[in-house]
């Protein structure tokens, strides 16, 4: 399925955080959103999320407009993300965070809980079955049981990514996930995010501020700044685009390749 | 699973059931005093108290101070239904048989009413948090407890006469005011024609529906609902992202939690061996406040830890009253008149309150729960 921008604003009393931002995100693809500090990349993911309402606009995911709907509504939909600064359910379980993220994909509710129905526990065995075969593939298996908090910092990225993974959404939004990542480490998330794609069959539409990770695994990059599009293309465009460098990169060429933001 | 729960889960309630039929019959032959019988209940009731205010407070994280008023509400509701079915069944002194009529109604219409109540108030959570929260339940609770109190229209007309005479709003507020000064005012409300509130709640009802209530809270925390209500409690934002809908968890916990405290209300009201009146102030801040103690003594979130701290706030209370009673008290007040246990309870507290957040933050068991049971792997 295809998420699509079209001409979507949003403002801030008077100041315009997003105007008139178009793209669309082929399906299955990688596809980066970068720009300065302050661009807007992470008021265009509260939009697509439902955060907050656009002013103008649409956004559709293959086809269905998601005007005024709530987040939980369009996490439904098909729409998983992870946070900026890392937003885990603290007191909870390792599984059990994964295990909120089901909630809305089961037939039984809260009298089937009340009155312990037989749909009530296969229910939540079928769940933890699934969030402990996805605490596998993520290697927090050991740690199932753990208190959320208690993870090293990789680790809780790890888990952001898996309980999105929970919802078995169609578009996965990252937003930048690099933070924080010394350069092996961010070798490393290259390849996670290719092997999510290739894996979940996934669109990956990331936000990050590290250019190694964005020219190395961005198949399309969209360029905002000051709430504006200022270019969209290949890596190789970007990096060689007269408006990118000066906007973001500066003015010395060099710095596409080291990656300062 | 499923199929083994449910045998152990029938031998539960035939016990409790049994054990409570036992006692309705027998507790005033163990028992003779009947203020001992009468703090046996009140404690099972507050314990409920407890328990539905956790689920608000504890596992929801918000923050209500106003449980009382929809305790009151509870309690104001099945007192007069319970009157008007007492005086259809012929004004006959309760039996266990009668109370199977009367008990049931009464207290589900204290439930339908309180949890609509419960539905209202929830409604500004969504766009509340924190203090502004705390002062709309707040006031709530005040609303209502004020209302009643002070409502007197001086009118003679009685309250089928004030209804059908209803023809415009000033007709219609008047019946309101009529219907609300029936309600007794400040002296409080004693069941048709004054004769007291029939008492039809004896230990069998406290005790079973006190149990069923205590149960039904503590599988809430262990379902899917809970766990998605403690995660909307860490963390609104991420929990709306994962598909948890902040505004159905949030205005069904309240309802949930305004359902428990209107049963308690009920059964307080109807509570045998228990004062045929229901006053307004027995729903005062105070009571709001001594809910709240219970939760944070007992663990914010654990429902084992709220049914530990209704039952030690009750005793204390009590075991206050008892000793401001006391001629050895009585004695020491004739040179010392600042010495009032009831005033001084609050200064009791709140060193107790102090000290527990200095050693133990996270009340007496935290979020767990004594006999938890442990994850199979």
């Amino acid at each position: 399925m295809t998420l699509a921008l079209r001409s979507v604003s949003k403002s801030f009393g008077g100041l315009r955080a997003v105007s008139d931002v178009t793209f669309e995100v082929p399906e299955r693809s990688i596809f980066g959103l970068i720009g300065p500090n302050g661009a807007g990349k992470t008021t265009v993911f509260n939009l697509i999320t439902g955060v907050y309402q656009f002013d103008g606009g649409t956004i559709t995911l293959g086809g269905l407009s998601l005007a005024g709907l709530k987040p939980s509504e369009i996490a439904r939909a098909g729409i998983a993300r992870t946070f900026q600064n890392i937003r885990l359910f603290s007191q909870l379980t390792v599984l059990e965070n994964l295990l909120v993220a089901c909630e809305l994909q089961k037939k039984a509710h809260l009298f089937s809980a009340l009155l312990r129905t037989p749909s009530h526990f296969s229910d939540e065995a079928a769940m933890t079955k699934r969030a402990l075969e996805l605490l596998e593939v993520f290697s927090l298996g050991e740690l199932a049981d753990a208190p959320s908090t208690s993870l090293s910092y990789g680790n809780q990225r790890r888990l952001e990514i898996a309980r999105a993974m929970m919802l078995s959404p169609k578009v996965l939004l990252l937003d930048e996930p690099a933070a924080g990542m010394n350069y092996g480490e961010a070798e490393g998330l290259k390849t996670q995010v290719r092997w999510l794609r290739d894996t979940f069959a996934l669109t990956v539409v990331l936000v990050e501020h590290n250019m190694q990770v964005v020219m190395g695994v961005c198949e399309e990059i969209h360029v905002l700044d000051h709430g504006e599009t200022i270019a969209q293309g290949t890596p190789d465009v970007i990096r060689n685009h007269p408006a990118v460098i000066s906007a973001y990169l500066g003015e010395d060429d060099e710095a596409s390749a080291g990656g300062g933001a | 699973m499923a199929a083994r729960t449910w045998p152990r889960t029938l031998l539960i309630a035939l016990l409790v059931a049994a054990v409570s039929v036992a006692l309705d019959v027998g507790l005033s032959r163990i028992l003779t005093d009947g203020s001992l019988r009468q703090l046996l209940m009140l404690t099972a009731c507050n314990v409920l108290v407890a328990v539905s205010l956790n689920i608000i407070n504890g596992m929801a994280g918000q923050f209500s101070i106003g449980h009382a008023g929809f305790v009151g509400v509870g309690a104001y509701t099945a007192a007069i239904v319970a009157s008007q079915l007492h005086v259809k069944l012929g004004s006959q002194a309760p039996t266990l048989a009668s109370s199977f009529i009367v008990v049931p109604i009464a207290l589900l219409a204290a439930a339908t009413v309180a949890g609509a109540f419960g539905f209202l108030l929830g409604l500004p959570s969504l766009r509340l948090k924190g203090d502004y929260l705390a002062i709309v339940t707040l006031g709530f609770a005040e609303i209502f407890r004020l209302l009643i109190a002070t409502a007197d229209v001086g009118a003679k007309d009685t309250l089928s006469q004030a209804w059908s005479n209803v023809r415009g709003p000033e007709t219609f507020f008047h019946a309101l005011g009529v219907s609300l000064t029936s309600l007794g005012g400040p002296q409080g409300y004693a069941g048709t024609a004054d004769q007291g509130v029939p008492l039809y709640a004896g230990p069998f009802w406290i005790l079973t529906i006190v149990t069923l209530m205590v149960a039904l809270a503590w599988r809430i925390k262990f379902s899917g609902w809970g766990r998605a209500l403690r995660a909307l409690r860490e963390d609104e934002i991420a929990a709306a992202a994962v598909g948890v809908d902040p505004t159905r968890y949030k205005v069904t916990s309240f309802v949930l939690a305004a359902v428990g405290a209107g049963v308690a209300g009920g059964l307080l009201a109807m509570m045998r061996d228990g004062t045929p009146t229901v006053q307004p102030d027995a729903f005062n801040f105070q009571t709001s406040f001594d809910a709240i103690t219970m939760v944070i003594l007992g663990g914010s979130g654990s429902v084992t830890g709220a049914v530990l701290g209704g039952i030690f706030v009750t005793l204390s209370i009590k075991a206050i009253e008892y000793g401001q009673g006391s001629s050895f008290i009585q004695d020491l007040r004739r040179h010392a008149e600042w010495l009032d246990l009831n005033a001084l309870r609050m200064i009791v507290y709140s060193v107790l309150l102090i000290v527990l957040m200095i050693l133990r933050p996270e009340g007496l068991l935290g979020e767990g729960e004594l006999f938890q049971k442990k994850r199979a792997s």
